[in-house]
């Protein structure tokens, strides 16, 4: 892309752009006392538009309580759908009877995963049943759907379901599943994605070095919880035509994820992303639309599924616990001559976007420094435990704890203040990224400046 | 006792996919009256998306952003977008709305070049008018030339583009290459106090600068820094989903799994870095996920600063800060010299 001189002064103005209030002159006590209206011009009226503090066409619904949830929707004859989740992390499943939950009054269907065309998805690999149907894999493992007139009777019907078990030895800790001869989740390896980054001579350069700092340093599991769980409503049109209302962030995607496992065209499906209560990650691929599908294709009635938060924590995806060993070579002045890191994502059950998440945390990893040596090696690997997936950060904010933890360790035993030796090292404009990219509009010096300047640390010793 | 420390933390964070392709696609048009309407495959998630967006198409056309519509998240009314992930919205749909509505401007322009007795190339869209660059006083309201163009000329003026960040593929052994088009930078500094009595954390202030490129909308930029910070906050101290022996999750409710919530938040201070990134619609880069990214260790570092124990693995729990403030005191009983 070319840069014209006119964007590039034009970005002048839009830096330096101030509370609309402010800009207008408005006296600070004015803006207060919220006299300003009369003389200050509505930002969603001004040009140019970029740089205001346009106000969101649907904050006031928001407030006011009339934005329409999935949950706030209701469509004649409408059936609700429960989903029955494993007993065992780790099992293969004998047989599932679900006759005496069919006859319960108001129950209207039922699902098994043997009964979707294609019961398998996933963003890199299509590793995950939408319902288990030879083996479950963690305890949020879905089994059996159930379609009834409420919520209530469609979860009371869950108790009636019987499945047969034969549990098979299970493994939690992702060091653990590393070993030759851990029970394997999938095939004949845990091990389902590594990362590679070298660069430079790290082995050298750490014999270089004035001092050699290690670190261990890991993070948990955490989940996104969205105030609005995932939430979806699926019906057929009387055309044939498929509809799935859906809390998806990703519709195009999810649309190809339901015309692959339903083996329909896509262009016979519509999926209509509603107004998301929060996604942070959490909402970026398929989970139960096709099992509504089905269920609404069986009863010829459209149909609902809303997690509780019980689903949410169990079934939907979560961050990916990292173990990171982190060692680094520095000279005494503070530069970082090589950098070894490894890291072991824990990957839960299924794949989902721990390959994408490991090759973003592998990259990363290093931190925004200049290293002219560095090694980086990520195995993902698969536990008999919630699945993880994308969440705000994606392997970000598990390397920055190790990273920068690690910076404070080597600037404590170097006697260098943090600030100024993130400073020496820090990417400049044009800096080699570790993949080696140069990088442009390079700001991690500017940014620590920045709070340096706001918190006055430079003038306070502590 | 409760003893008071600061600590530091900077980070990068890419801007889309790495190195998937992670196209967005877009469509502008220009009604009859000079407003526009904006068709995109996005999701609005409650990031404020759909605002930045129609931000950028009124920029490019110069009309206001309440002078744009956006249609967004059906799939058989909008054209496809890789969705709202990878902190890519206003990076890579930004882009493509923005060259889409440069094409409707295109019209625009060829429109009322006549009008004007100029060429096409001689006119600029500002301020709600189509005006001669270097001679303001000549122009004609957008509205008068978009109806002109669709009932007169019978050119409505509409544009369709894609946007596909530009990558290159890394090298399998060494990691070597492109994956990102651009990247964002930030620091955040924590000030916490922790008792060493009862080893609880708590975080009084947390001052954030972000680059995000070109602000689009400041006020959606401050919002995902404090809304990102809340969730720091949480990795940091409180959340974890925690597991029995036999792999159930023994804590999958809101009543044992600790969110920080409002009472929970520090003073936040935001910071929004001056920052041009050309390859950005209009400079702009992202900032929706890069704002959890730095302050768990900006509180572990402060941690360290107050009490003198390093959190080796989070979440930085009273319990976890106690044993190790016991063990550090345990480590500097010396043995009594003969």
């Amino acid at each position: 892309m070319v840069i014209k001189v006119e964007d590039a002064l034009r970005a002048d103005r839009l830096t330096e752009l101030k509370h609309p209030d402010e800009a207008a002159g408005v006296p600070a006590v004015a803006r207060k006392e919220g006299r300003a209206p009369q003389i200050v011009p509505d930002a969603n009226q001004q040009t140019p538009a970029v740089g205001q503090r346009v106000t969101r066409p649907d904050s006031r619904p928001h407030i006011t309580g009339q934005t329409r949830y999935i949950d706030d929707l209701s469509f004649p004859n409408m059936l609700h759908m429960k989903i029955l989740r494993s007993e065992h992390a780790h099992a293969r499943i004998r047989a599932i009877d679900v006759s005496e939950a069919e006859k319960m009054p108001g129950v209207v269907a039922t699902l098994t995963g043997r009964e979707i065309p294609v019961n398998s998805f996933g963003p890199s690999y299509q590793d995950q049943p939408v319902l288990a149907d030879e083996k479950v894999r963690h305890m949020g493992d879905g089994v059996v759907a159930v379609a009834a007139e409420t919520e209530q009777l469609a979860q009371d019907a869950l108790a009636r379901i019987k499945v047969e078990y034969e549990p098979l030895p299970l493994v939690l800790d992702p060091l653990e599943a590393m070993n030759d001869d851990a029970p394997k989740i999938h095939g004949d390896s845990n091990i389902y994605a590594t990362k590679a980054i070298r660069k430079g001579d790290v082995e050298s350069a750490l014999a270089e070095a004035d001092l050699v700092m290690e670190g261990r340093f890991s993070t948990q599991m955490v989940e996104h919880v969205p105030m609005e769980p995932h939430a979806t409503i699926a019906m057929w049109e009387p055309d044939g035509r498929l509809k799935i209302l859906s809390s998806l962030g990703r519709i195009t995607l999810g649309r190809a994820d339901v015309a692959r496992t339903l083996d329909m065209p896509v262009n016979r499906i519509q999926i209509v992303g509603t107004i998301v209560g929060g996604n942070f990650g959490g909402k970026n691929e398929i989970t139960t639309e096709p099992v509504l599908a089905l269920l609404a294709r069986k009863t010829g009635r459209p149909v609902k599924g809303v997690f509780t938060r019980q689903d949410e924590f169990v079934s939907s995806t979560t961050r990916h616990p990292f173990i990171m060993d982190y060692r680094t070579g520095v000279r005494k002045d503070g530069r970082i001559l090589a950098r070894k890191v490894r890291i072991v994502a824990d990957g839960g059950a299924y794949c989902s976007w721990s390959e994408t998440t490991l090759g973003k945390g592998a990259i990363l990893s290093v931190g925004p420094y200049r290293i002219d040596h560095l090694e980086v090696k990520a195995y993902a690997v698969y536990t008999n435990k919630t699945t993880c997936g994308a969440m705000r950060g994606f392997g970000a904010p598990q390397v920055c704890f190790g990273y920068e933890s690690h910076m404070d360790d080597i600037a404590r035993e170097l006697g260098i203040d943090p600030l100024e030796i993130r400073l020496r090292n820090a990417f400049d404009e044009g800096s080699s990224s570790p993949t080696g990219q140069v990088l442009h509009s390079v700001a991690v010096k500017e940014s620590l400046e920045t709070v340096a300047h706001r918190v006055g640390w430079r003038e306070q010793t502590s | 006792m409760r003893h008071r420390g600061r600590g530091i933390a900077c980070m990068w964070y890419p801007i889309g996919f790495t190195v998937a392709a992670n196209p967005s696609a877009a469509v502008v048009k220009v009604n009859e009256d000079g407003s526009a309407t904006v068709l995109t495959g996005t999701v609005e998630t409650g990031q404020g998306a759909l605002t930045v967006l129609g931000q950028i198409a009124a920029e490019e056309l110069g009309i206001a952003a309440d002078d744009v519509h956006l249609v967004s998240g059906d799939t058989d009314a909008t054209p496809m977008d890789t969705g709202a992930i990878a902190s890519r919205t206003t990076y890579v749909t930004g882009n493509a709305i923005q060259m889409a509505a440069a094409e409707a401007k295109k019209i625009l322009f060829e429109v009322a070049a006549p009008m004007l007795g100029v060429r096409p190339e001689q006119l600029e869209a500002r301020d709600r008018r189509i005006q001669v660059i270097g001679f303001p006083q000549k122009n004609l309201p957008i509205g008068e030339v978009a109806h002109h163009a669709q009932v007169v000329m019978g050119r409505p003026p509409l544009g369709s583009a894609s946007y596909n960040p530009p990558t290159v593929a890394m090298d399998p052994e060494t990691g070597q290459g492109k994956p990102f088009s651009t990247y964002v930078y930030a620091a955040q500094v924590a000030e916490v106090e922790v008792d060493d009595e009862t080893g609880e954390v708590e975080v009084l202030r947390i001052v954030a600068a972000h680059d995000c490129g070109t602000p689009i909308n400041p006020t959606l930029v401050e919002g995902q820094v404090e809304g990102g910070i809340s969730m720091g906050v949480g990795l940091a101290l409180q959340e974890e989903i925690l597991f029995d022996a036999e792999g159930r999750q023994i804590n999958p409710n809101l009543t044992n799994y600790i969110m920080p919530t409002s009472l929970d938040m520090p003073e936040v201070e935001v910071d929004i870095v001056k920052n041009y990134d050309p390859t950005g619609p209009f400079g702009a880069k992202g900032v929706g996920e890069p704002t959890s990214v730095p302050t768990a260790a900006a509180i572990a570092n402060a941690i360290y600063d107050a009490v003198g124990v390093r959190i080796h693995s989070l979440p930085a729990t009273s319990e976890k800060v106690l044993m190790a403030l016991r063990e550090k005191r345990a480590m500097q009983k010396q043995i009594p010299a003969e």
